[in-house]
């Protein structure tokens, strides 16, 4: 009896640990949102959205360059991502056996290791050097590199959950293989793939390292992708190592627009995957 | 939701994008990167030409090793920097390079102690400071300079940069001119072996740094100190006046023969008044500008830039802080401009400047 009744108490002592542990590990991302919001939102207005930084030292100006130029980056590297991303994915869901898929696979993981900082400088050396010119279309090769294993790894995990029956059937009905994986087992896991993208975007949106030598920066607005472009988590880190308050106040507001932004990329994630 | 379909206008697009009017080059941007000395200077310049001209400057300050690195790597308009290129450095480029004298600045020594006091130093003890032999700031070396200040019994916190750095240049060839020791321990460089202290990235990342470290001193560009509100040291100079850096100052120590190429060291002045961290910034170009597939229209935006730099672009010097280039200089600077070439013709006559 006392022994049973040890064994309780042992119980309930370790599940009120663990749960004050869970609460405890929240606390981090709690006070990042609490110290972004208190510093960051009072910088937001309307000037501050739509305009262009002003010259060191002088008040007022936005970030509008920065805003744009992240837009267009994660664009890029969606349009290099996403089609190599789904199609390998697809490859290695239907032929997982084959040494290709074993060794793409492997590849794609440690890919996903490798440090941004380092993709960075080979999005340098592979454009930046070619083409001469610190370029929006260099980050954005760089980014949608970062994001490839992301969107392979999500496809691949997605289309293997599908029932087999699915694609038996469609098979037994005589849709050509082809039509089979477009038509029915993507359309299947298109939720899947769509979260998979999403998390690719929310990783990317806050990467500087690999825009330092590829995107570089402007403090004008630019559209062209072949010229340097700003990109938010760059104009943080330039303005929050300023020595000027006004500009630590801006950095304050961007980080609070990117978080909002990858905050609500997550949410969204959870809402598609949920439904599903 | 078509997948394929989908496919094709991912497809379509990146063609499109590609293809577009946006991405097509023309030539109203110009990229140049380096000094963080000149860069609030710079930063007002572009805004103030843009205007102007509808140009866009895209001018990143990553200090001036990187100005030179990238001008090396050609994948810059220009580079920038207030360390000019010694002979060995020059040799090391495939060609020719020019240097173009924008403006003049000081080296400020600022501190953050209680109170902002404004502080007397020597040369000896400013190398020794930054050497690490004087740890604290009531040492008497420091105290019997400035007798009627209370300094407290606080750890000095030396604050350096990080990067590549023509401020670092212009300080450390300062001190290695004033001090034997410092010139054989550390000597000359835009990065050299520091015996002690933090690193800051950029005259930016230095400022913030001395400006939240109490008992910290750093060196900057006078503006850097200026806008944020840090005391600077008068400093000592050959004649043995303790020199405020302040434009008079700057501008007497920067009133010297300058060289053909423009090309000169303006430290330790022996101008009674003159600041003795004094310098020179420059903006590095290609002479032969047809390299790697660049149009002559983008050589021409160059030289009109630079032309107006050295030009209309002087009246923000001041405002700034920066000393203006002096006539003679000036007449050295429009000669070198004149210099530049695209296809061995000289470009100036085709915008028109005389």
């Amino acid at each position: 009896m006392t022994k049973y009744e040890l064994r309780i108490i042992k119980s309930k002592v370790i599940s009120v640990i663990l749960t004050f542990i869970t609460i405890v590990s929240t606390f981090p991302f709690l006070l990042v949102l609490y110290f972004i919001m208190k510093n960051g939102i009072s910088v937001i207005n309307w000037e501050f959205l739509t305009s262009l930084p002003k010259p060191v030292g002088e008040p007022g100006g936005g970030i509008l360059n920065a805003i744009i130029g992240t837009a267009i980056l994660v664009t890029i590297a969606l349009i290099l991502s996403v089609p190599f991303g789904i199609l390998a994915g697809i490859y290695l869901a239907e032929r997982s056996e084959t040494k290709i898929a074993f060794i793409s696979r492997l590849v794609s993981e440690i890919l996903q290791g490798v440090p941004s900082i380092v993709i960075g400088i080979i999005a340098y050396l592979w454009v930046v050097k070619p083409i001469g010119y610190f370029s929006a279309l260099s980050g954005g090769v760089a980014l949608g590199i970062i994001m490839l294993p992301l969107v392979i790894k999500s496809t691949e995990e997605i289309l293997k959950l599908i029932p087999h029956e699915l694609k038996e059937a469609s098979l037994a009905l005589g849709v050509p293989y082809y039509k089979t994986i477009l038509k029915v087992m993507i359309p299947a896991g298109l939720s899947g793939i769509l979260t998979g993208v999403l998390t690719g975007i929310a990783r990317i949106a806050g990467e500087t390292a690999p825009l330092l030598f590829t995107a570089f920066g402007n403090p004008f607005l630019s559209f062209n992708i072949l010229k340097p472009i700003s990109a938010l988590p760059l104009l943080i880190f330039t303005y929050a190592i300023s020595p000027y308050e006004n500009w630590w106040a801006k950095a304050w507001g961007a980080s609070c627009i990117l978080v909002f932004f990858v905050l609500s990329l997550n949410i969204i994630t959870r809402l598609i995957s949920t439904r599903r | 939701m078509k997948i394929s379909n989908l496919f094709v206008l991912i497809f379509a697009v990146s063609i499109f994008l590609l293809n577009s009017p946006f991405a097509a080059s023309q030539d109203k941007e110009l990229l140049g990167a380096g000094a963080t000395f000149p860069y609030v200077l710079y930063s007002k310049m572009f805004d103030a030409y843009y205007k102007e001209t509808g140009v866009k400057v895209n001018y990143q300050s990553i200090g001036s090793g990187g100005g030179i690195r990238q001008l090396k790597e050609k994948t810059v308009d220009f580079g920038a920097s207030d360390a000019f290129l010694s002979d060995a450095q020059l040799k090391e480029f495939d060609a020719q390079v020019l240097h173009i004298p924008i403006a003049l600045g000081a080296v400020v020594i600022t501190y953050n102690l209680p109170g902002n006091p404004e502080l007397k130093l020597t040369p000896d003890v400013i190398a020794d400071i930054f050497l690490g032999k004087i740890k604290k700031w009531n040492d008497p070396r420091i105290t019997s300079l400035n007798p009627e200040l209370k300094l407290p019994n606080m750890n000095i916190t030396v604050v350096h940069r990080s990067d590549g750095s023509g401020t670092t240049f212009v300080f450390v060839d300062y001190l290695s001119k004033v001090s034997k020791e410092w010139e054989t321990k550390v000597g000359r460089g835009t990065s050299v072996a520091w015996p002690v202290g933090l690193g800051g990235k950029g005259n930016e990342g230095v400022t913030g740094l001395v400006k939240q470290t109490p008992g910290s001193i750093g060196y900057v560009e006078l503006i850097y100190a200026k806008q944020n509100k840090l005391p600077v040291a008068l400093v000592k100079n050959k004649s043995g006046k303790f020199i405020k850096p302040d434009l008079s100052s700057i501008t007497i120590a920067g009133a010297v023969n300058v060289p053909e190429d423009t090309r000169i060291s303006i430290t330790d002045t022996d101008a009674p008044d003159g600041y003795p961290i004094s310098s020179y910034t420059w903006i590095l170009v290609y002479k032969e500008q047809n390299y790697k597939n660049r149009s002559l229209e983008r050589a021409k935006q160059l030289v009109k830039l630079l032309w107006w730099m050295i030009h209309d672009g002087q009246k923000y010097n001041e405002p700034l802080d920066y000393a203006k280039l002096p006539d003679n200089v000036v007449k050295l600077g429009e000669k070198i401009i004149k210099s530049i070439t695209y296809n061995g013709k000289p470009v100036y006559k085709e915008v028109g400047i005389k």
